[in-house]
């Protein structure tokens, strides 16, 4: 057995999805009784680390508009999905709230295994502006500053698994790894919990010496666009890994034997600290029936998993 | 067309709050819902035709929405749920099941009307198969590769092949997902090239702007069978007046159409349609007479919005639409 966690925002329900259309009086409540029905799917589907499903975000920026100085702007294409999420102008020379963004954001009813995703700050920086930092250097920097707070308040308030967000490194031909890794140090210096930095959106094969070498405890891939024969080539003996085996892109759920046999292959050769499954991005790219049928498959297959 | 920057729209318009009333109204019959879609077409026709446009269709007024739409009438689709777009806005994703069929020209009743109602030249916009596979869940053929072929072959042909037969003979195949993966665009074309094959007809491929710029499309584009690209400008270009490269920056890429050898036309969008303000004649005109310049060529121009008016409201669509063929004049004046 091996562990799981699920990241990114899960999907809402139909009737979810026509209370916030409509602005329903109950839509607060249906919030909460639908965030804890995905807690509970979770739980009973022995998933290693609860994540917050996140319905109330409307992408996985949008709670960060609340920091002073920053602003919503233009919608923007999520790199080749059909869907969209909301730039955001960082115009301050500051922008903190003393780490209460995301915390005062996700659920005070998930249990002391508890996980939360958020963007590293170079994917930040690749998909949101600033005109008060014209280099992209200072604007990725100071915006690890931002998160570091931010962090900081989530482990001292529990979480154990911090999953850092890292598309834009997957998506972008060209990636600066000098600056990916300063940011990154400055988040995870000295911090008391586990950080995952998850690439997806894009084939890292050709990145992952470069990936290995980056301040982090582990490394997540989504094996449908990162092949598991390019994992294979590299050892894990000082990095957890993740393997995004279930694929949140396709209705058609995954059989359990056979994702079952493909994590002790991926395993076997890489030789992982420690082993993880989870999905390969945001649930909420599939309808909530298919969801659930997925988060069960993945408990099934973590069940069933040779211990590393 | 004869005339100098033809104008035309590119496809979708907002539908009227009272047609939609109507038919979602549980005890309206079917007669008065079929009325009500009626007059609302032919609404946009006329409002449309009155505005000077040169060639026109209905809005997509009877259309749910150009994913959902077709999908209801194709064999081997199942709508799995809504996912989103964006913040509270969601669409209907259909799974992929079996094999794709076609199994009724589900635009029929439509375009009859439609040309039954117009004297004006008509272009009918069909969703192509690219964005049909890329916007659903496939759960039947090996690659996206195999279902788009299905689709193209065993769809979206038989379909235009029908429209043809009913009189049509512009045909616009609508791909919003095809510049999304610039990876993908070999088996963009030959979706298109398999789509039209056979089919006498004008065919146009309206695709949305993606952050390539159409960089990756450009060198395909004298491959495809089509013979004018509608295409997105307005979105990134200056709202300065001017004919200089500086002014024009959301133009440039025309160049680089000509530079891989496109010599068609291509339809260019002169109006932003995501925001409400309203561009002046004369900057329409100008982006109108850059354009010309740069394919070397003024016959090869079509003037269009950027794509789909329907997020605007109708008022803004129709005076954007309006200024849009006033741009066209003063253009057409100015080359005399």
């Amino acid at each position: 057995m091996i562990s799981s966690y699920t990241f990114g925002i899960y999907p809402r329900s139909e009737e979810l999805i026509e209370a916030t259309r409509k602005n329903t009086e109950n839509l607060d409540s249906l919030f909460q009784s639908e965030t804890e029905e995905y807690i509970s799917i979770q739980k009973n589907a022995d998933i290693g680390f609860i994540s917050d499903p996140l319905l109330k975000w409307d992408d996985i920026f949008r709670p960060f508009s609340n920091l002073s100085g920053v602003t919503p702007t233009a919608l923007n294409r999520i790199y080749e999905m059909n869907t969209f999420y909301r730039v955001l102008s960082f115009d301050g020379s500051a922008f903190t709230d003393g780490g209460n963004t995301v915390k005062s954001n996700l659920d005070s009813s998930l249990p002391k295994n508890k996980t939360v995703a958020i963007p590293e700050p170079f994917t930040f920086a690749e998909l949101h502006t600033s005109n008060e930092f014209k280099r992209k250097e200072d604007f990725v920097i100071n915006l690890a500053k931002m998160l570091r707070v931010e962090i900081d308040s989530l482990v001292e308030s529990g979480f154990e698994v911090i999953q850092l967000l890292a598309p834009s490194i997957a998506y972008n031909k060209e990636v600066d790894f000098g600056v990916v890794s300063d940011a990154l140090k400055i988040i995870t210096d000295g911090l008391k919990a586990k950080t995952i930095l998850h690439t997806y959106f894009g084939d890292v094969s050709t990145k992952i010496e470069s990936l290995l070498d980056l301040p982090v405890s582990g490394l997540g891939f989504d094996i449908t666009t990162t092949p598991a024969s390019s994992i294979e080539k590299h050892s894990f003996s000082d990095k957890l890994l993740t393997i995004g085996i279930i694929n949140s892109f396709n209705t058609a759920i995954e059989k359990p034997q056979e994702c079952i046999k493909q994590v002790d292959e991926i395993n076997a050769q890489a030789k992982p600290k420690e082993s993880y499954v989870s999905n390969n991005f945001d649930l909420e790219y599939v309808p909530k029936e298919f969801a659930i049928s997925k988060i069960s498959v993945l408990g099934e297959i973590a069940r069933g998993a040779k211990d590393v | 067309m004869s005339k100098l920057f033809p104008t035309q729209e590119i496809g979708s318009l907002k539908k009227p709050a009272d047609m939609l009333k109507k038919v979602k109204d549980p005890n309206a019959s079917d007669e008065e819902k079929i009325k009500v879609r009626n007059d609302a077409a032919l609404l946009n026709i006329k409002t449309l035709e009155d505005i000077g446009l040169d060639i026109v269709y209905d809005g997509e007024v009877r259309r749910v929405e150009m994913y959902e739409e077709p999908v209801r009438y194709v064999d081997g689709f199942e709508f799995a749920g809504r996912v989103r777009s964006w913040d509270n806005k969601y669409y209907k994703k259909a799974r992929v099941v079996g094999p794709v069929a076609f199994k009724q020209n589900f635009h029929a009743e439509e375009f009859n009307f439609v040309k039954d109602n117009s004297k004006k030249e008509l272009k009918v916009p069909v969703t192509g198969a690219y964005t049909l596979a890329d916007w659903s869940y496939d759960e039947h053929y090996k690659s996206k590769d195999e279902l788009i072929l299905a689709l193209a072959r065993n769809v979206v042909r038989p379909l235009v092949k029908d429209l043809v037969g009913l009189g049509a003979k512009i045909i616009q195949i609508d791909e919003p997902a095809a510049t999304t993966h610039p990876s993908e665009m070999d088996i963009f074309r030959e979706s298109i090239n398999e789509s039209v094959k056979g089919i006498d007809a004008k065919f146009v491929v309206h695709a949305c702007f993606s952050g390539n710029d159409y960089k990756a499309l450009a060198p395909q584009m004298p491959e495809i069978k089509a013979e004018q690209y509608t295409l997105e400008f307005a979105n990134r270009d200056t709202w300065n007046t001017g004919l200089g490269d500086d002014a024009r920056k959301g133009f440039q890429v025309l160049k680089l159409f000509k530079e891989h050898g496109f010599e068609g036309e291509i339809g260019i969008g002169v109006s932003d349609v995501h925001v409400n303000e309203i561009e002046s004649p004369e900057l329409i005109r100008d982006r109108i007479l850059y354009a010309a310049k740069a394919l070397d060529d003024p016959t090869k121009v079509y003037v269009n919005p950027d794509c789909g008016l329907r997020t605007r409201t109708r008022e803004v669509s129709f005076d954007k639409i309006r200024t849009m063929v006033k741009g066209a004049e003063l253009a057409r004046e100015e080359i005399k």
